[in-house]
């Protein structure tokens, strides 16, 4: 009980390159060795007749061993719901859904899967390390209570009640506790509500060296900046569906740019954005004109080679104008990849 | 991505087995959530206090210190007549206690939290149910032994563990009325409100001062009333002890006495299932 297993020695990190699934590996077969989630169909409603509400609506989901994969969405786009699923709190309407390569609940009472919930509670009247080490009494085996502090950057707070505790305490707690059976699976729902910007710097970076460890990390995050700051791949979902699966890089892609410049004409800027397919592409400010496109160097070009603009400025819309476009109802659906 | 399978993911998915010593058993899961969360309730200072302390000083007050306390009364004597009483109070205030707290504690997500390990949901409840009776049998001991020194006794030595047991056994449809309470109210208020009334449900179960008349007529179809009984029976029969001098003594059947444990029980039970079906809708 009181050895850490290799895969938890402080100097094996492996390179992020070799965090990659390992297909193949296992003599049980390729389903049980690589895939840490299979999700295929599933759905789960609500109540029944008119009133039901589908919080997840037919995802299918394949997640491979050591990925770090952001689900991102809006506001009661069921990935809360779905996160549940998961952990085994609630079961699909319809569908199948592996955690491991086992049923969900049974993996979670393996300690193969760890979690950090939104709505986790504690016990106001415990210390920081006695709700350790009771959590820890109820796994069926676990890492050493302080390695685990140690790891989620609590074990100066170790002593401390939890009533005590601020909201950041608190989360780095829960995630302490996710800690504790060296999951293969870690799930995170939000885990940086909540928190001041320093908190969540400091929890992104403990999160990092756990996910160099080859954990599979999934997080739930409204914020497409954390997404994109610590994920290899993005999921995105909204009114219970998946609408977007691809890598970080991909994703962001698919927004716009922006080029805004000093327009010398002649005509407007409209008729040129007409002229060049980009109706409602755009705005001025300043003084400025501002195109959005997603072709941003032949819009450029255009406006050079033409003269019909100087001083030229090319900047990628912000990660939040990507989200909402992407999140909106009228964003299409399908996958990236 | 490389295809290279790193050190570390191989010998995760093939040292499972000695990853962290030898896996616990259900059972010792079990028990050790139940141990946490005995010494979770005895440290509680407020609570145990209410549990333990207060029925020894009340016994102490009206049962040893009394200038009657050792008239016999049945099959022993007034101090054991009000040593009984007192472990019925404890008991049932620890169980009401106990059944409350548990369930706002799943309300407010720490049921979450524990459904992530290794615990069933079947364990938590067996747990909880292990330290209600343990942390009730607390009081039951503690009266006992305080009134074994002092005056109480009972004419037989197997009175002693039936009356214990009958007062334990009376005490677990009591931890359905405050699970009753906490799904209902759902707020820690509502679970100490629970315990006030608690109070006054003991006052018409008899355990504090004999009742008569009109007020013993309403305390029979009281909860606290029933059990009472039950734990006095070794000592009793089901007499009904009277301050008046006097008059035809009164005296409670077995039946009736069984009805009023079984219908409350019945009663509570099905609070408890309304309120959790409405609770739970949602899904």
């Amino acid at each position: 009980m009181n050895t850490t297993a290799p895969s938890t020695v402080p100097g094996t990190v492996p390179p992020s390159g070799q965090r990659s699934p390992a297909a193949g590996a296992d003599p049980a077969g390729p389903e049980t060795a690589a895939t840490a989630l299979h999700a295929t169909g599933v759905h789960r409603q609500f109540g029944s007749g008119a009133g039901a509400v589908r919080a997840v609506n037919g995802v299918d989901l394949q997640i491979q061993r050591g990925e770090i994969v952001a689900l991102l969405g809006p506001n009661g786009a069921g990935k809360t719901t779905f996160l549940d699923l998961v952990l085994g709190f609630t079961a699909p309407t319809s569908g199948s859904l592996t955690v491991l390569g086992m049923p969900p609940k049974q993996a979670v009472l393996e300690g193969r899967v760890g979690a950090v919930l939104q709505t986790g509670g504690l016990l106001s009247d415990l210390t920081v390390k006695e709700t350790m080490s009771m959590v820890a009494a109820c796994q069926p085996r676990h890492i050493p209570v302080e390695t685990a502090l140690e790891r989620a950057g609590a074990a100066q707070i170790a002593g401390r009640k939890v009533r005590k505790c601020s909201g950041g305490e608190q989360q780095r707690l829960r995630f302490a506790l996710a800690l504790l059976t060296e999951p293969d699976l870690l799930l995170l729902d939000e885990p940086t509500a909540g928190m001041d910007v320093r908190a969540r710097k400091e929890f992104w970076e403990t999160m990092q060296a756990e996910a160099e460890r080859g954990r599979t990390v999934v997080f739930a995050t409204h914020f497409l900046q954390e997404a994109s700051d610590f994920a290899d791949r993005i999921v995105l979902m909204r009114a219970g569906r998946k609408v977007v699966d691809g890598p970080v890089d991909e994703v962001i892609d698919t927004g716009h740019r922006t080029v805004s410049c000093v327009w010398d004409g002649p005509g407007t800027p409209e008729e040129a954005a007409v002229k060049l397919g980009l109706p409602d592409a755009v705005a001025h400010q300043n003084g400025r004109v501002r195109f959005t496109a997603q072709d941003t160097d032949r819009l450029a070009g255009f406006l050079l080679s033409t003269g019909l603009a100087h001083d030229l400025t090319i900047a990628a819309a912000s990660l939040d104008e990507v989200f909402l476009d992407l999140t909106s109802d009228d964003a299409t659906e399908g996958t990236l990849t | 991505m490389s295809t290279t399978v790193s050190p570390q993911i191989q010998q995760r998915q093939y040292g499972q087995q000695g990853r962290h010593g030898r896996k616990r058993s259900r059972l010792r899961i079990i028990t050790a959530f139940a141990g946490w969360e005995f010494l979770r309730n005895a440290r509680m200072v407020e609570s145990t206090f209410f549990i333990v302390v207060l029925p020894t000083v009340l016994y102490l007050m009206f049962g040893a210190l009394s200038a009657f306390g050792e008239s016999p009364v049945g099959n022993g004597t007034i101090a054991t007549y009000n040593m009984t009483a007192m472990t019925v109070y404890g008991a049932t205030m620890a169980t009401s206690a106990i059944a409350g707290s548990a369930a706002l504690e799943r309300q407010q997500g720490w049921g979450r939290q524990l459904g992530l390990t290794g615990l069933t949901s079947t364990g938590y409840m067996l747990g909880k149910v292990l330290v209600a009776l343990g942390i009730a049998l607390m009081p039951i001991v503690v009266v006992f032994t305080v009134g074994s020194l002092t005056g109480a006794a009972f004419d037989e030595a197997w009175m002693w563990p039936a009356s214990g047991a009958l007062a334990l056994l009376g005490a677990i449809p009591f931890a359905l009325y405050g699970l009753a309470a906490a799904l209902l109210f759902r707020s820690e208020a509502a679970v100490s409100g629970a315990s006030g009334i608690l109070v006054v449900l003991a006052f018409f179960g008899n355990l504090f001062m004999p009742l008569s008349g009109t007020l013993l007529e309403i305390a029979r179809f009281t909860p606290i009333y029933g059990i009472a009984a039950l734990a006095r029976w070794p000592q009793l029969e089901g007499t009904v002890v009277s301050m008046e001098d006097g008059g035809a003594p009164i005296s409670d059947p077995l039946w009736a006495i069984v009805l009023n444990v079984v219908a409350w029980t019945v009663l509570f039970a099905a609070i408890c299932l309304v309120a959790s079906r409405r609770s739970t809708r949602r899904g």
